[in-house]
Parts: C-alpha cells; sequence; structure tokens
C-alpha cells in the first residue's frame, strides 16, 4: 500500500542495482552453479555426466589435470632463473692488452750485496755444515770466521736444523747441539717424509716469541726446498727494512732490460713502458699500461704486427739462493688488472725467440639471481688494496693481507700496505713468522673464510696464449747480431754481450677475432607467463579470468554463504530464544519460514535456468531440457535469454534476502 | 543462370544487411565466444560488471603488449649457442711444415752476394768507427746502387730540435771518402737513436720519410728484408722454388699412426715467407685421414731437418720449423698462426679442434663462403677456400697494385700485374710502407671483410723435450743420414733436426654451434600462450572477433547508406514542398481527371510531369525489401 518513500526509492535501487551476493543460496548450488559456468572444462563434465563411474573419472581427471599444472607451473618457476649462453664472434680491431714483462731475479745481486752479505754468508755455512759443500775453501774459511765475529742474533733466533726423526731430535746449525723437539712438527711435502728413512731432514723452527713453549717445526723433504723457504724468510725481512726508493735503483732499469723494442710495425722504446714495482720481481715494465691515456690497438693480426722486444737478462747478475733459474716473466692482462706475475705469468727462455700467439675471449656472466657474481667488487666487505678493478685474485690477497694486519700486527711483504700499516721484519716485530705462518695455514685450509667471502668478478678479459720456442740467434746470424746488440746497448756495457743474456719475445694476436661468451637470462617474464598461459590451457582451458572466477566463487562468494547461514541461524536461534520466552506462535512462524526456503532449492534444482547447457548437451540432458519458450524475435540471439533468466534467478532469490531484511 | 541468380540473392543478403542491432550483437559476442572475459561482463550485476569490463579491456590490452614484446624478440633473431665436447673420429688437420728459413744460402748467394757485402761494409761501419780499418782495402768496391735508393742513415737525436741525419757511407759514389765519415759516427753512436732507415719515393727527395728504429738491429734486419726482397721478386717462380729446402731433404721420417708415410704425402706450396712449404693432408686431390684414436700414438709423427748452416744470415736471426695446423683446403697463413718448433728437441703438440657453427644471416654477419665480399680473393688461385686472412691480404694487395702499380712479393698477384722491383718501380718502397702504416687503408679492408660462419681453430697443448738424448744421439744421426745421403757420414746435426708429434688429445673437439633461439613454432606457442593465459584465447576467438568486427561494418555501411537515402528524400522532398502524392493519389488522378486541381492552359505539360518527381527513389527500395524477405531464410540457409 501507501510505504514510505524512501522504503519506495531503496526497492528501487535494489531492482535497479540489486546488491549481489553469491549467487546461490547454498554452497552445493554455488559449486553446481560453479561448474556449469565456469569457463574451465573439467568441472562442467562432472556435473553434467549421469553415472557416477563417469562423473568419478571426471572427477580423477579434472584433478589430475589441476595437480599437473601445479607442477609444471612449479617447474616453470623454478627453472625462471636460468641462463643461456650466447657466442658471438666479431671480427674488429683489438685493443692490445698490457704486457707486463719481469727480470726473474728482482733485484741486482752485485748492489743487495751490502744488504744481503751476511744472510748469503749464513746460508753457505749451512750448506757446508749440512751437506760438506764449499765453493771455495778459503771464501768459506773467511766467512766462517766473519760470521763469528758479527752473528745475528735474528738468525740464531729463526736457524736451520738437522732433524732426527726417528729420536725426534734436532742438530742446531750453529751450536752443533742436540736437543728434543717440543710442539707440533709441520711437513712442507708431508707425504713424501718417510720417518724410516736414514735420510735427515732439513728444516726450520718458529717459535711463539711470547709463548715459548709454542712452537712448529717445518720440515722439507729436500735440502733445496728447506734453503730456499728458509733464504726467502729471511730475505723478506730484510727486504721489508728497505724504502720503496732505493728498492727501485737496486732493480733493474728499463734500458737495463729492454733492447730493442718493435710494435704493430713500428719502433718504441722505453717510453712505451711504465714501471710497476713488484715486491717479489723487483722492477717488471709494463707495455701499454693505458697510464697516458692512450690504449695501443693492432688492426692486424700476425707476427709482425704485434710486440716484439728483445729482453738483456744479465744471468751473471742472479742471485743463487733466491731464484734458481734464468730468464724473464711475462703476464698478458687488461688495463686495469693487477697483474698477478708469481701467480700465473709466462716464463721466457735465453737464448731463444719465445713467439707468444693470443686469443682474445671476452666472458660475462649474469649476476644475482642468476649466479653468485660481483660486477664492481663494491658489495665485497674486503677493502681493494691493489688500486685496480676488482678481481677473485686481488680479493683474496687483500683478505689475507687484512687478516695479517689483524692478527699479527704488521703486513707480509708480498702484498700492498693497507692504510696506517707496514711491512713486517723482525726487528719490529720479532713474532711475525711464526703468526704468519700459522695464518698462511689457516687460509690455505680456508678457516679464515677469505674464500667464502670472495666471490668471481662477473665479467672477465681473457688472452689464451699459444707459446712456442725458437732457436735464436741462429748459428749464422749469431755473429751480428749480438755484435749489433752490443752495439745497441751503447757504452754503458763493455762487455760483449752472451747469448743466453738474451730472450727476444714475439707478443701478437694470431688472428682478430674476438669470441664473446655472454650469458643471457633464459627466461623474462613474458616468456613465463606465456608458458604458464600453455600450460593452463593445455590441461584445462584456464585463464586468469578463471582464477579470479575461482577467487571470487571458492573465496568470496562461498565465505558470504557461509556468513549468511551463520548470520541467519544465529538470528533464528535468537528469535527462538525470544519467542520461547515471549510464547509459542514463535514456533509456527518459524516452521513457515524455512518451508519455502526448501522448496525453492527443490525448484531451483529442476529449472534453475543457470543449469542448462548452453554449449552441446549430451543426450540425456537435452531431454531434461525444458523447451525453449517462443520468441517474438526470431532474430533476437541467445544471450538475451540467459541474461533474462538470470534476472529471474535473482528474482526468485530477493524474496529470500527481502525477508531477511524484514527480520 | 544458377550464377546469376545466386549473384543476385548475394547483392540481395549485402543490401539487406545481417540483421540485428549493434548491441545485439555484442551481446551475442560477448554472451558466445570462447574468449573469457566477455561472457563475465553480461552475465553479471552492473558493479561486476563494470569490473569484468575493466578487467576485460585489461588483460585484451595486456595480451596486445606482451604479444609485441614477443613479436620484437623474435625479430631480433637471437640464437642459443649449445657446447659438444667429447671425443670423436675426427679427419686429422692439414699440417703445414716450412723452414724458418726461406732459400739455401747457397742456392742464392750468387744474388745476394752484393748485398751482403754491402750490409758488412755498414756493419762494420757502425761497429767500429774507429778510423784506419783495413777491411776496406780488401775488399772489391761495393755497388751502391742499390744502397742509394734505400741508404741506411743515423739519427742523432741530442738535439731534439735539429736532428743530425748521417749517411753511413758519407760521400756518395767514391769508396774512398769513408774516413771522413766514419769520425761523425762516433759521435753518433753516442746518440740516443739508433739505426734508421729512410725511403724516398721516386719523384724526388721532397718525398721522403725516415723510418726510425730505436735499434740498429731491426733497422738492418728491415732493410736487409725491404732489398732482399726487391732482388727475389725479379726470379722467376720455378727457380725460387728450386732455390728452397726440397722435401726429400727436408722430411727425414714419417710416421701416421701405425702407417709409414714419406715426404711424397705431403703437397708442396710456395710461401712467400718461408719458401718451400709441404702440407701433410690438405685433401686436395686425395681423401683426408681420420684419425680415431686419441694419443700420440695414434698421430703423425715427423723427423725434420732445417739444416741450420745453410741459413741466410741476415734475413732470418730466429732458427727453426714454422708449423701450422688448419683445415683441409684452406691456405696456412704462418705468419699469423704458426708456431715455431725447435731445432734438438722433441716438439709434442696435443689437438684439440675448438669449432664454432654459426648461423648466417639474419642470425649474424658471416659468410659461407666468401662469395658476397666485395673483395677479389687472390688466394682462390691456390684452390683454397674463403678465410678472413686471405680476405684481408686479397685487399690490401688490391690496394697496393691500384696505388702503387706492383704487387707485393709477400701476397699472390692479380692478374697482368707484377711484383714490385727496385729498378722497375724504384718508389715501391715508400709507397709500400706509407701503405702498410695508413690506418685508413687496414680499417677499408676491416670493414670490407667479413669472418666465415664456420671458425675452426685448433688448440694446441705445446710441450718440449731434448732429443735426440746424449745417449742415442749417435746412432739416430748415422742412420738418418745414412737414409738421406746414402753416406756413413754423420751429416746432421743437433742445431738442424726436430723431432714433431701431432696427436688428438683425449677430448679432440668442442664445438660451439649456434641455433635460433625463437622459431615461428616459439612465437606462435608464446603468443598462444599469453593470449590464454590472459584470456583464456586461441586463434578462433580472433576469428570470431574479426567476425564481428565485419558484422559491425556490415551494419554500419547500411545504415551510412540507408542515412544517405534518408538525407537525398529529405532533399528531394525539401524541393517539392508538399508531401509526394501517394500511389492512390496517383492513380486516382489518371483515373479521375476532375479531381485534378486547376491550372488552365498549363494542362498539356503538366500531365506528363507530375509522377516523376512524385514517386521518390526510398520509396522503391522499401517496398522491395517486403518481398525479399522472403528470400531471408533462403539465403539464410545457405
Amino acid at each position: 500500500a501507501a510505504t514510505a518513500p524512501g522504503k519506495k526509492i531503496t526497492a528501487r535501487l535494489k531492482r535497479t542495482l540489486p546488491v549481489r551476493g553469491p549467487q546461490a543460496p547454498t554452497l552445493s548450488e554455488l559449486m553446481r552453479w560453479y561448474c556449469l559456468n565456469t569457463n574451465t572444462h573439467g568441472c562442467r563434465r562432472i556435473v553434467v555426466s549421469r553415472g557416477r563411474l563417469r562423473r568419478l573419472l571426471w572427477i580423477l581427471l579434472t584433478l589430475s589435470a589441476v595437480g599437473l599444472i601445479l607442477w609444471q607451473c612449479a617447474e616453470l618457476l623454478m627453472n625462471y632463473y636460468s641462463a643461456s649462453v650466447s657466442v658471438t664472434v666479431q671480427f674488429q680491431k683489438l685493443p692490445f692488452p698490457a704486457v707486463t714483462i719481469c727480470n726473474i731475479n728482482p733485484y741486482k745481486y752485485s748492489a743487495m750485496k751490502e744488504y744481503l752479505s751476511e744472510l748469503d754468508k749464513e746460508t753457505k755455512k749451512a750448506l757446508e755444515t749440512f751437506y760438506g759443500f764449499s765453493e771455495g775453501k778459503s771464501k768459506v774459511r773467511r766467512s766462517v770466521d766473519e760470521w763469528n765475529s758479527t752473528g745475528s742474533d735474528f738468525f740464531q733466533q729463526i736457524p736451520l736444523l738437522k732433524v732426527e726423526d726417528f729420536s725426534r731430535t734436532v742438530i742446531d746449525l750453529h751450536s752443533g747441539q742436540k736437543r728434543k723437539i717440543e710442539g707440533s712438527v709441520f711437513h712442507k711435502d708431508s707425504s713424501i717424509v718417510n720417518s724410516g728413512d736414514s735420510n735427515d731432514i732439513i728444516g726450520f723452527q718458529l717459535c711463539d716469541a711470547n709463548n715459548s713453549s709454542e712452537c712448529a717445526l717445518y720440515t722439507f723433504s729436500s735440502g733445496v726446498n728447506a734453503i730456499q723457504e728458509w733464504y726467502k724468510l729471511h730475505y723478506m725481512n730484510i727486504m721489508a727494512q728497505i724504502p720503496l726508493e732505493t728498492k727501485e735503483k737496486l732493480s733493474y732499469s728499463a734500458d737495463d732490460l729492454l733492447l730493442t723494442c718493435f710494435f704493430d710495425g713500428l719502433s718504441c722504446d722505453k717510453r712505451h713502458f711504465t714501471r710497476f714495482h713488484h715486491p717479489l720481481h723487483g722492477n717488471c715494465y709494463t707495455f701499454n699500461s693505458g697510464q697516458n691515456g692512450t690504449i695501443l690497438s693492432t688492426s692486424t693480426g700476425g707476427s709482425e704486427y704485434g710486440l716484439q722486444v728483445v729482453l738483456y737478462i744479465d744471468e751473471a747478475d742472479y742471485n743463487p739462493f733466491l731464484v734458481t733459474s734464468t730468464g724473464a716473466k711475462i703476464i698478458v692482462h687488461d688495463q686495469n688488472e693487477y697483474p698477478f706475475i708469481e701467480d700465473i705469468g709466462t716464463e721466457i727462455e735465453t737464448a731463444a725467440a719465445t713467439s707468444i700467439g693470443m686469443h682474445f675471449t671476452r666472458s660475462r656472466k649474469l649476476s644475482k639471481p642468476y649466479s653468485d657474481c660481483t660486477e664492481t667488487g663494491a658489495d665485497i666487505p674486503v677493502e681493494n688494496l691493489y688500486n685496480k678493478s676488482y678481481s677473485l685474485q686481488i680479493c683474496l690477497h687483500s683478505c689475507f693481507q687484512k687478516a695479517m694486519v689483524d692478527s699479527c700486527g704488521c703486513a707480509q711483504y708480498a702484498q700492498p700496505l693497507p692504510a696506517g700499516a707496514e711491512y713486517c721484519n723482525y726487528k719490529k716485530n720479532p713474532n711475525w713468522m711464526y703468526c704468519y705462518y700459522r695464518l698462511h695455514e689457516k687460509f690455505v685450509k680456508e678457516q679464515l673464510g677469505c674464500q667464502q667471502i670472495c666471490k668471481d668478478a662477473c665479467s672477465f678479459k681473457e688472452w689464451a696464449l699459444t707459446t712456442s720456442i725458437a732457436q735464436w740467434p741462429s748459428t749464422v746470424s749469431e755473429d751480428w747480431m749480438l755484435r749489433v746488440l752490443s752495439w745497441d746497448k751503447g757504452q754503458k756495457l763493455n762487455k760483449k754481450l752472451n747469448k743466453t743474456d738474451l730472450a727476444n719475445l714475439m707478443v701478437f694476436y694470431k688472428d682478430l677475432n674476438e669470441r664473446f661468451i655472454s650469458e643471457n637470462p633464459a627466461n623474462t617474464l613474458v616468456i613465463l607467463l606465456s608458458n604458464f598461459g600453455g600450460q593452463l590451457g593445455l590441461w584445462m582451458s584456464c585463464s586468469v579470468v578463471c582464477v579470479i572466477e575461482i577467487v571470487e566463487v571458492f573465496f568470496i562468494d562461498s565465505l558470504s554463504i557461509v556468513m549468511r547461514r551463520q548470520w541467519q541461524r544465529a538470528k533464528k536461534w535468537w528469535n527462538g530464544r525470544k519467542r520461547a520466552g515471549s510464547g509459542k506462535a514463535g514456533s509456527g512462524k518459524a516452521g513457515s519460514g524455512k518451508a519455502p526456503q526448501a522448496g525453492d532449492v527443490e525448484r531451483q534444482g529442476h529449472d534453475n535456468p543457470v543449469c542448462i547447457d548452453e554449449d552441446l548437451p549430451t543426450f540425456t540432458t537435452a531431454l531434461r531440457l525444458p523447451l525453449p519458450r517462443d520468441s517474438p524475435l526470431p532474430r533476437t540471439p541467445p544471450p538475451n535469454y540467459s541474461t533474462l533468466r538470470l534476472e529471474t534467478a535473482f528474482t526468485e532469490q530477493l524474496p529470500d534476502t527481502l525477508e531477511l531484511g524484514q527480520h | 543462370m544458377n550464377l546469376k541468380k545466386y549473384l543476385v540473392r548475394a547483392l540481395h543478403r549485402l543490401q539487406k544487411g545481417p540483421g540485428y542491432t549493434y548491441k545485439e550483437l555484442l551481446v551475442w559476442y560477448c554472451d558466445n565466444t570462447n574468449t573469457h572475459g566477455p561472457k563475465r561482463i553480461i552475465k553479471e550485476g552492473p558493479k561486476k560488471k563494470f569490473i569484468w569490463f575493466f578487467l576485460t579491456l585489461l588483460f585484451a590490452s595486456l595480451v596486445f603488449w606482451q604479444w609485441g614484446i614477443l613479436i620484437n624478440t623474435y625479430l631480433s633473431y637471437n640464437v642459443t649457442s649449445s657446447l659438444s665436447i667429447g671425443f670423436k673420429t675426427m679427419k686429422f688437420p692439414a699440417v703445414t711444415v716450412c723452414n724458418a728459413n726461406p732459400f739455401k744460402y747457397s742456392e742464392v748467394k750468387h744474388l745476394l752476394q752484393e748485398l751482403d757485402r754491402l750490409i758488412e761494409a755498414a756493419l762494420e761501419r757502425i761497429l767500429q768507427p774507429t778510423p784506419g780499418n783495413s777491411s776496406e782495402n780488401v775488399s772489391p768496391p761495393l755497388n751502391l746502387q742499390l744502397w742509394n735508393q734505400i741508404p741506411l742513415v743515423l739519427i742523432d737525436e741530442h738535439d731534439k730540435d735539429n736532428p743530425v741525419i748521417l749517411d753511413i757511407f758519407e760521400t756518395n759514389q767514391t769508396a774512398g771518402g769513408n774516413e771522413t765519415a766514419a769520425g761523425n759516427e762516433t759521435d753518433a753512436s753516442n746518440g740516443t737513436a739508433g739505426g734508421n732507415q729512410s725511403s724516398c719515393s721516386h719523384q724526388g727527395s721532397d718525398n721522403c720519410t725516415y723510418r726510425n728504429f730505436t735499434s740498429a738491429a731491426q733497422a738492418v734486419t728491415e732493410w736487409y728484408i725491404l732489398q732482399s726482397t726487391s732482388i727475389l721478386s725479379r726470379v722467376p717462380l720455378q727457380e725460387r722454388i728450386r732455390m728452397g729446402y726440397q722435401a726429400e731433404d727436408m722430411i727425414l721420417a714419417c710416421l701416421y699412426g701405425a702407417e709409414p708415410c714419406n715426404y711424397k704425402n705431403f703437397t708442396q706450396i710456395y710461401h712467400p715467407d718461408h719458401g718451400n712449404c709441404y702440407i701433410f693432408n690438405w685433401g686436395m686431390d686425395e681423401e683426408a685421414l681420420n684419425s680415431s684414436n686419441p694419443g700420440a700414438e695414434f698421430g703423425l709423427k715427423l723427423i725434420l731437418d732445417i739444416s741450420q748452416q745453410d741459413y741466410i744470415p741476415y734475413l732470418s736471426s730466429a732458427a727453426g720449423a714454422r708449423l701450422m695446423l688448419h683445415q683441409q683446403k684452406s691456405f696456412p697463413f704462418l705468419k699469423d698462426q704458426g708456431i715455431y718448433a725447435m731445432a734438438g728437441t722433441e716438439t709434442s703438440i696435443g689437438v684439440l679442434v675448438d669449432e664454432l657453427e654459426r648461423m648466417g644471416y639474419p642470425y649474424s654477419d658471416c659468410t659461407v663462403n666468401g662469395s658476397d665480399v666485395p673483395v677479389q680473393n687472390l688466394y682462390s688461385q691456390y684452390n683454397t677456400s674463403y678465410s678472413i686472412q686471405a680476405c684481408l691480404r686479397s685487399c690490401f694487395q688490391n690496394h697496393m697494385v691500384e696505388i702503387c702499380g706492383c704487387g707485393h712479393y709477400m701476397f699472390p698477384l692479380p692478374e697482368g700485374v707484377n711484383y714490385c722491383n727496385n729498378e722497375d718501380n724504384p718508389g715501391w718502397a715508400y709507397c709500400y710502407s706509407s701503405l702498410r702504416s695508413s690506418i685508413k687503408q687496414r680499417q677499408i679492408c676491416i670493414d670490407s671483410c667479413k669472418e666465415t660462419c664456420n671458425d675452426t681453430q685448433y688448440k694446441m697443448t705445446i710441450s718440449m723435450a731434448d732429443w735426440p738424448s746424449e745417449a742415442s744421439e749417435d746412432w739416430i744421426f748415422h742412420i738418418l743420414s745414412y737414409e738421406r745421403d746414402m753416406s756413413t757420414n754423420v751429416t746432421l746435426d743437433r742445431n738442424g733436426i726436430i723431432k714433431l708429434n701431432i696427436y688428438f688429445q683425449e677430448y679432440n673437439y668442442r664445438t660451439i654451434s649456434e641455433s635460433a633461439a625463437t622459431t615461428i613454432v616459439w612465437l606462435l606457442s608464446s603468443l598462444g600462450g599469453q593470449f590464454g593465459f590472459w584470456m583464456g584465447g586461441s586463434v578462433l576467438c580472433l576469428i570470431e572477433f574479426g567476425e564481428i568486427i565485419i558484422d559491425s561494418l556490415w551494419i554500419t555501411i547500411i545504415n551510412v547508406i540507408g542515412w544517405c537515402k534518408g538525407l537525398k528524400r529529405r532533399r528531394a522532398q525539401a524541393r517539392y514542398p508538399d508531401a509526394p502524392p501517394t500511389v492512390s493519389e496517383l492513380v486516382e488522378a489518371h483515373t479521375n481527371l476532375g479531381f485534378q486541381q486547376e491550372a488552365v492552359g498549363a494542362l498539356p505539360r503538366d500531365e506528363a510531369l507530375p509522377p516523376e518527381p512524385g514517386t521518390p527513389p526510398p520509396n522503391y527500395d522499401s517496398l522491395r525489401v517486403q518481398p525479399l524477405d522472403v528470400l531471408g531464410p533462403d539465403s539464410d540457409a545457405e
């Protein structure tokens, strides 16, 4: 009748803009509706199929399809961060790498005499005592006498020892005393040492200066190794005390080392070389270091167009104990790289022409999350001491040096100095050698954590070298070659050159093909999504729309149905309690309230319009279809019907909700 | 007849239109399409309708965006590389062996005699600048003609701005004027600069360049090479081959696997740098040999003699054999890829074949057989395949011929051109050195040459040992000497003998082959995947959509035609302000003349006029529609 205008408006609103909850009153109805209307394929069959077996089969198939999709998609996700490798070859003008050349002997022995005389005497004495070897009787006598007079306590502190392994007693080089050794014994060549052998073993002992019971004995299977190691230990102590400028003077100058130079068909000289002081190799010279801003490049391959140098190796001026081989060491590296010449240098023979053909390869890895490498090294918590671009070697060395400064209080001689530290020598740090050996052992056993912290660099350049050697100078050309080279060397050299003092070196590009090996992401998001789409489509003809549907139906709608049910039940219970309190009239009403609802469900089960198949009904379902109503317009398309039907479905539902509202 | 009927029907069908409105069409499409979104739009309530409409639009745009990316990826022609390593039976590489020295000195001595004496005298001058040297008095007068073309000079650079240039033979023609020059050289040898070499073009002394060398050794070698090149280039090829090392002298022993081989298994080739070179297993006439076992036992073993005593002293200072491994039917570029083997040693070379197989255009810019490179390949006269080295050298030689008018001795000749020599082309050395140092020329060649698609490299692991050992030295030399020279005297020595082992390593190939990363199949499946992922669509959905577009176009056209006709009619009506007479009126007008309006006098003319303008065309059309309706279902059924 005459309802309030406000109510009219809301009713109207509800009609035109109905607030629609789930489209079915119960969960099973919702599921049924979903299965019939969903865009995925399997679900529909479950509802439409007649017969238990067939339905079961369809349920199984649908579930297995879902399982397959999940499995495959998980697989796709896991493989998302994989990389594919591509190799490109480009023929082009190539930058010539930096070539660092060192003499194997770091310092002129004649110039080092004043610093090393004591050490050499000591070494010679050791050789005489242990092996009965002497260079010339008179010389050794004199040196022994001298030693007796000057006697350095540092050598006494760490003397060479002869170990009689049987009884674990040692004979001191100086005193000749026998004593028992305590503490641990370290064998440098551990597996070779045979305790039953009658051979005596040479070694040396390092003790903790603060705690003299802490000693480590280093033994070597061969006296050659023992003496070299021992010599090097003392040598580093001595060198650490000499300032850098003096050391540079003691080593070879560019004029000393380089006799001739030829690059790319043109003559070059020492101005093309940059000096670089290496702690273990003395003065090294880098060709094309890029320090003056220009990097030379080659546009022609072949030995004529590379670098050709003749090196002067002054064999007579070699330190007999420190280095035992003759020649030069070279390393081919990038201008930004630090030359780790002691680790990866190539040795050059004297009296020979060494031709080194290069082949250039550039590699690039993908950084996180594809692999664990670093682009610039900025994310590594180790300070780069080398002033060059990051590499794994630099990181490891820096890491060790840092650990050394932290635990021993001074820096190891072979590596650059960190800020505020100074090199170890046994005047200031009497304890350093023991500390160093301990630390080094830890480092090798990966106990310092350096290997874990340091990552490899993502991109690196590599020059693959093919080395071959020819005799040089040839017997017939030897004569004039040596004469002319001696003339080249000029007046500074007053003796004629010997061919064992010379080394000819050719470094050139074999070809100008640059190989670039790079990793590319194998998957992009687009490809991942299309793979997902392919999987979903293949097994269930599903898409994102289906996913949204699933979310809608299974989460939002079913939740709201459950909530509504709960709400109704709660309401009913509340009403019932109220009625029970007020009178018995309530129970009748509750019953009448329930009856229409059941009827609704039943009716919907039969002619719920949404149940009707829209495509290809099976025979059985076709029989159950309600007859299509006559349409007033033959050309109005089917969609109109279903939309209409939907409308009716909701209007039928409306009283239900309206009823709720009235309560 | 049938066809005509059919066409008429079709025309009528077209004129009639699809028979529904835009809205109907759209609703029908949304409900019946197989793509997932649109169905929801029409099935849901208004709020959800809006959400679904928005979602569908979003997904559609996503699909198109990603399709764009995919097509872009496809058109960038990426490749993926696959790597395989292992051992398989492979063709043994061709092995080229040369002596580092091109000719036997004993054979070419008569040609180089003058030059040698000249250089000896020059060296004497440089090295012993003190006057009163007696050596010149004994020697016959020098041929200074060679010298004057390209003299060696000393440049004293003590004073940077005014370098003092001294000819080593100070006065030009007379040999007697030496003493004055010698005094000057003492100063020069104190100077920082060493030997220098100057070359002038023949046009005049203005066009001189000095090639500076910091080392006299280098200057002398370069100068000697330049001069000897000019001398030897005049010698005919047959003669040059005869002057080089013969196969039977050089290759003493050969063993391939278990089979013996000898110098006859080698193909002779004349290499300008190294004289006679011998190629094993080149594959030109015979089938290439296969090796199916790794290890030195199954490789090639050679014993060579380089007879170092017979070297030309000033030409090559390094002594040894030069060898190179390369592919069958390719030219050996020893200067680039060759390696040395030292005399008195056994050199073992383990080989790994490193292959790179690339896809051609459009994936990468490489050439399959060099036919598309704009440089005439001069090495094709050797019947060898294209390589980038061949292209670069041909390019250089072509430029040389173009600019200097003669070909360089180190490279093959184009047809109808001669090699450069000092007599015919006095300025060639200047021309050559300026061309050689020209960066522009190099860049042109680099740009015009393309690398080959199949790049094969032989990675070598080289190791050396002394050979023969002291204990075995005697008998080995004896046997080898006997076999070669049939003499019981030892004619070989440590300085000349070389042993070579060339064999496959345990892994003898590493092949990187490229394949297209994105094929058309990949593209289609990715496109399908994207469409399926966002909208559950397929190609059929696209066709559906196309159908809808056609239908709506159809409707539009019909509407537009209808509207135009309407416009015309309205215009026609506008011309006759009164409403057009209806049919009944007209009929009546014909039958009942009395009903007509009176227009006295104009009656006979009026009689003809009224019917024509009175029947407007649209009316007919609409009339026609009615009977055509009967045809409608018929055509639909078709």
